[in-house]
């Protein structure tokens, strides 16, 4: 059994009289500790298939298992309760809550499981060093860059520990050079916490970062 | 979390501060209104039933049985045992004794027909506070209690002025006519019906003119804690044999009305600051919902719970609704010392206003129960005015929330 399987998932979107198939039955299972990227042009499904494993969103068909766990058919506020609880999302603008500090943002996913503060400062600390934003701790998000904005994000998502984490074009808004940046920082944070990422991208840079490539075209797998 | 939830909600509320001030005002202008209102008109019935009580009713009024229905001087009320109730219980505050009867008031020039009222000044004082509603003249009967004070209303038909003489006559116990020259020493104004028809003269005085050597026609009784002892104390005292025992309210029935009319308005106008409350919170939560549908989304994603957002949303809410409360409290309560104190000065209106038995000068009451039924009023329209703007949320998928733009 793998970490993460992804059986026979197919989306398909009704808009009025029109049906759209975003996905076309995708098979997938990745491993524990993957550090993955899901690319194809726009378009293809990456962010529907990000979205249905994360729980934000429900398949059409298929099934979505994570550790043994089959998420899809879950109540909402069980399904709410294992995002909070398993699953990081970095997005891909950033999606900070405007009125909370940095190190609040950071906190915020352990605050919902009901960390100590103490034991929030000390882990929200830890994962900002290893992030280089150590020093915006109190600072809002209006008062930092995109890159720093993001980094946060990634801070965000995996302060509290996940075993999983999805990241929907987390370079999108970002410069190369800061791009560059935090794929190297994810990359480490990947294989110091051991942390499983999946990102979408199709930008070649950071597709080339990844240890495992799945492409996906027109909602299928591009074998 | 909680003081995440805390801090969210009060961000909000700075982030859009024009809006939020705008709601907090529109609830403390309405609850300033409510507040004065409701003290005004409260004050205007408690004055309304004051005059009436203090001057002719009493809290309680005794009298012989079949007197108010037969008016004859001869059913009087001479009881030791009520004698010993009304000084030995301990719920009574003070008692005056009077001795009335129908009869005619002469001047040189004019003649009405009046009621006469005998009674003991100190008595009165003490009990109904009579000597407050002197506007002219002297509360006292004078040397050998040869003066009267007569009602306003009547002394104006009358033509007659402090130290006018006037010819009181009246049929006396043994169905003669009595009369007796008098000089006018005080004027009174109770904007009751006393002022047109009472002439008040010693009670001796009464007693000599119409025979009466003992007995009273009329008790009238103040107590402690009229609205809690009033009807049991009604009962104890009908148990006395020969009375006839009239609360306030069933003397002046219309008054009682007015009153339950006043409390039907009072909650009439709490409903209103209820529905204005509530419309502009949820005007105001609706947009603020919905400007941050796209957060709600993210917080959503990242497994907050939607009872959590809910209590953002509704914490919200409480918030301008205390806010609005706590401010019109401020304003309301300061007007409604000011008028306690001070009054507002209808005079301009006070030939109207007598006519309903109430004062030119509108004093406020200040009850705690204005200031609870508004919070709730408040705090209802707050929740209720969240639900709506919620549901909607509920509603709606994560997913499509953060593709909001």
């Amino acid at each position: 059994m793998a970490f993460l399987d992804i059986e026979h998932i197919s989306k398909t979107f009704q808009n009025g009289a029109y049906q759209t198939q975003a996905l076309a039955d995708i098979n997938l299972q990745i491993s524990k500790g993957e550090f993955a990227v899901i690319s194809g042009p726009s378009g293809s499904g990456k962010t529907t298939l990000l979205n249905i494993i994360g729980g934000l969103d429900a398949p059409t068909s298929g099934a979505i298992i994570l550790e043994g766990e089959e998420l899809t058919g879950l109540p909402e506020n069980i399904l709410a309760a294992r995002r909070r609880d398993y699953i990081g999302f970095v997005f891909q603008a950033y999606n900070l809550l405007p009125v909370l500090t940095a190190a609040e943002n950071i906190e915020y996913i352990m605050k919902l499981q009901g960390w100590g503060q103490e034991k929030c400062n000390l882990r929200t600390l830890e994962v900002a060093k290893k992030l280089g934003i150590a020093n915006l701790l109190d600072k809002l998000p209006n008062q930092m860059s995109g890159g720093q904005q993001q980094r946060v994000a990634v801070a965000r998502a995996v302060a509290a520990k996940p075993k999983l984490v999805l990241a929907d074009e987390p370079t999108a808004n970002l410069d190369s050079k800061s791009a560059a940046s935090l794929m190297a920082m994810m990359r480490s944070l990947n294989e110091e916490e051991g942390i499983t990422i999946i990102f979408s991208s199709h930008d070649p840079l950071v597709i080339a970062q990844a240890k495992l490539t799945i492409t996906i075209k027109d909602g299928q797998v591009d074998k | 979390m909680f003081r995440v939830i805390m801090k969210l909600a009060w961000a909000s509320l700075s982030r859009r501060r024009g809006r939020s001030l705008l709601v907090i005002s529109m609830i403390a202008v309405c609850l300033w209104g409510l507040l004065s209102l409701e003290g005004l008109y409260d004050g205007m019935i408690a004055q309304m039933i004051q005059n009436a009580t203090r001057s002719d009713s009493g809290d309680i009024s005794i009298f012989a049985k079949g007197y108010r229905q037969n008016n004859e001087l001869a059913e009087l009320v001479d009881s030791a045992a009520l004698d010993k109730f009304l000084k030995n219980d301990g719920r009574i505050l003070s008692f005056s004794k009077r001795i009335m009867q129908s009869g005619l008031v002469a001047t040189a020039h004019y003649a009405r027909n009046i009621t006469i009222y005998g009674i003991d000044l100190t008595e009165e004082q003490k009990n109904g506070r009579l000597n407050n509603y002197i506007v002219s003249g002297e509360y006292s009967f004078a040397n050998r209690s040869k003066g009267a004070i007569i009602g306003a209303e009547l002394a104006s038909k009358l033509s007659a002025k402090i130290g006018s003489k006037i010819i009181i006559s009246a049929q006396n116990m043994v169905n003669e006519v009595s009369s007796s020259a008098l000089k006018i020493t005080g004027i009174l104004k109770t904007h009751t019906v006393l002022d047109k028809n009472a002439v008040f003269i010693d009670r001796q005085k009464t007693r000599d003119l119409l025979m009466v050597p003992r007995g009273i026609t009329q008790v009238l009784v103040t107590l402690k804690n009229r609205n809690k002892d009033i009807a049991v104390i009604q009962g104890d005292l009908a148990g006395i044999d020969g009375l006839e025992v009239w609360r306030w309210d069933e003397i002046y029935p219309a008054l009682l009305q007015s009153k339950q009319m006043n409390e039907k308005f009072n909650l009439i106008i709490s409903f209103l600051v209820f529905c204005v409350a509530g419309l502009g919170i949820f005007g105001v939560m609706s947009v603020s919902v919905l400007e941050r549908m796209r957060e709600f989304g993210i917080m959503l994603a990242l497994g907050t719970k939607f009872s959590q957002i809910g209590s953002i949303i509704m914490l919200e809410a409480f918030l301008m609704a205390i806010m609005g409360f706590g401010t019109g409290s401020v304003f309301g309560g300061a007007t409604l010392y000011y008028l306690k104190q001070y009054g507002l000065n209808l005079a301009i209106f006070s030939k109207g206003l007598e006519a309903f038995g109430m004062d030119s000068v509108m004093r406020a009451v200040i009850r705690p129960q204005y200031f609870f039924l508004a919070l709730a009023a408040v705090m209802l329209a707050a929740f209720v005015s969240a639900l709506l703007p919620l549901r909607f949320l509920q509603r709606a998928k994560p997913v499509s929330l953060i593709q909001t733009i």
